[in-house]
């Protein structure tokens, strides 16, 4: 009986109906090359299997468990908040409107990776919720500021900000939307940063990811500089002009931050 | 949305299953970073997705499927990105952290790095995840007689870097 390598395989791996097992079967007795060859596949499993069983005892990232967890006690009425699915929707939005700038690549770009991580953070915030955090979801379930990181964002110029407040504002400017959004980084552990958008009577977050070694010897650093990659190209994409000086900044403040029409 | 989705149970499968979710991920970006992101993105999305949630699909081939194709879309938008960034962006993925992993591999994974990225996927689904051929050929969307063909060469491939012993028939 001829026995082709691939049915060697299937039957080594379980694949096979119960007449076609007993073919092989029979036709292995006796056949010290055919019985090799089922045991070198099997052998290459059982060898895959011990190299690869060790991942599964890793400790799983909090972010990954927060997520998960999430999953369970999301809203059921199908507004469950998904800022990948939003941006995407944006991004779709925006590559329509405007595909010659070369940012809108780099903006694209941000929707996998990037907005995994924000996402991540922005979950975990979004459980804060109970504890009074800065950052809560409104009925829509989109993440907007609340307390200190909302009083900061309406109130704090970056002219009168010190080292030590608990909330360092970046950069203002207005996004191609016509929001005014400003970048911000808070203290703790995580250091997180972000943009947010005045849109409506929320400051809705734009994005948001863990800052880089946030606190240095107590002090808060400026934010700016410091700030990550991947949240500065994400200011460049949405940017529209220039990021708002000091005048144009307490002007857009007495104005409540309703971008004016253009 | 389908309640049942988000029940309780749901949330305690999709935890138990992070771990395969992670390792599968890996065999898929071969980055470890990426794999977690892609784990994230996933998770996301499925919630948002239950509903198209075959009723008796397992949720592991779900959620694997859901990976996989967060990741095709991530190597789009970076294929777009990499025409105008390459220069800068080849740099920072390329981290020491990466490269002393791979470094670190045990000799069977660091074999399965070399396979092409179809046959990895086989070899990761059946042979370290336990998945059937149907349901391997389901994930990656190809008829089973290329899951199989594609599992076949995967094999002889790692035979031979493994240990010389394909030149053995």
């Amino acid at each position: 009986m001829n026995i082709s390598d691939e049915t060697i395989m299937a039957y080594s791996d379980g694949e096979l109906s119960a007449e076609e097992r007993a073919a092989v079967e029979r036709a292995i007795q006796g056949n010290p090359e055919l019985e090799m060859r089922v045991a070198r596949h099997r052998g290459l499993r059982d060898r895959l299997k011990l190299a690869y069983s060790a991942e599964l005892s890793e400790p799983v990232p909090d972010r990954l468990l927060a997520a998960a967890r999430r999953a369970a006690s999301a809203p059921t009425d199908g507004k469950v908040v998904n800022l990948n699915d939003a941006r995407q929707a944006a991004q779709d939005d925006s590559r329509a409107a405007n595909d010659e700038s070369p940012y809108k690549t780099g903006w694209r770009s941000l929707g996998g990776i990037a907005a995994g991580i924000l996402l991540g953070l922005g979950v975990g915030y979004g459980m804060w919720q109970q504890g009074g955090g800065p950052i809560t979801r409104d009925a829509s379930g989109a993440l907007v500021a609340t307390g200190r990181l909302k009083s900061a964002l309406t109130a704090q110029l970056t002219a009168d900000q010190t080292p030590t407040s608990r909330v360092h504002i970046g950069i203002s400017f207005r996004s191609k939307a016509g929001d005014f959004c400003r970048s911000f980084a808070l203290s703790g552990a995580a250091a997180p940063v972000g943009v947010a958008c005045h849109h409506g009577a929320e400051w809705q977050i734009q994005s948001l990811m863990k800052g880089e070694a946030g606190e240095v010897g107590g002090q808060y650093r400026t934010a700016g500089t410091e700030m990550p990659p991947l949240l500065l190209k994400s200011i460049e994409a949405e940017i529209s002009g220039e990021p708002l000086d000091q005048a144009a900044e307490a002007v857009a403040r007495q104005q409540g931050w309703q971008a004016p029409a253009r | 949305m389908n309640t049942s989705g988000t029940s309780q149970n749901f949330h305690e499968e999709l935890v138990a299953l992070l771990p395969r979710l992670r390792r599968f991920a890996r065999n898929l970006t071969r980055n470890p970073h990426d794999a977690d992101d892609m784990v994230q993105i996933a998770i996301e999305r499925a919630i948002t997705r239950t509903d198209q949630r075959q009723p008796d699909a397992r949720l592991d081939g779900w959620m694997f499927k859901i990976v996989r194709n967060a990741w095709i879309d991530e190597m789009r938008s970076r294929g777009r990105r990499n025409k105008i960034f390459a220069p800068e962006e080849a740099g920072e993925r390329i981290g020491s952290e990466a490269i002393q992993q791979e470094v670190t591999l045990m000799s069977v994974q660091a074999a399965m790095l070399r396979l092409p990225e179809e046959q990895r996927m086989a070899v990761s689904l059946v042979l370290i995840e336990g998945l059937s051929y149907k349901e391997a050929a389901e994930i990656l969307e190809v008829p089973i007689g290329t899951l199989t063909s594609r599992l076949a060469r995967g094999r002889e491939t790692l035979q031979v870097i493994l240990g010389g012993e394909g030149e053995i028939k």
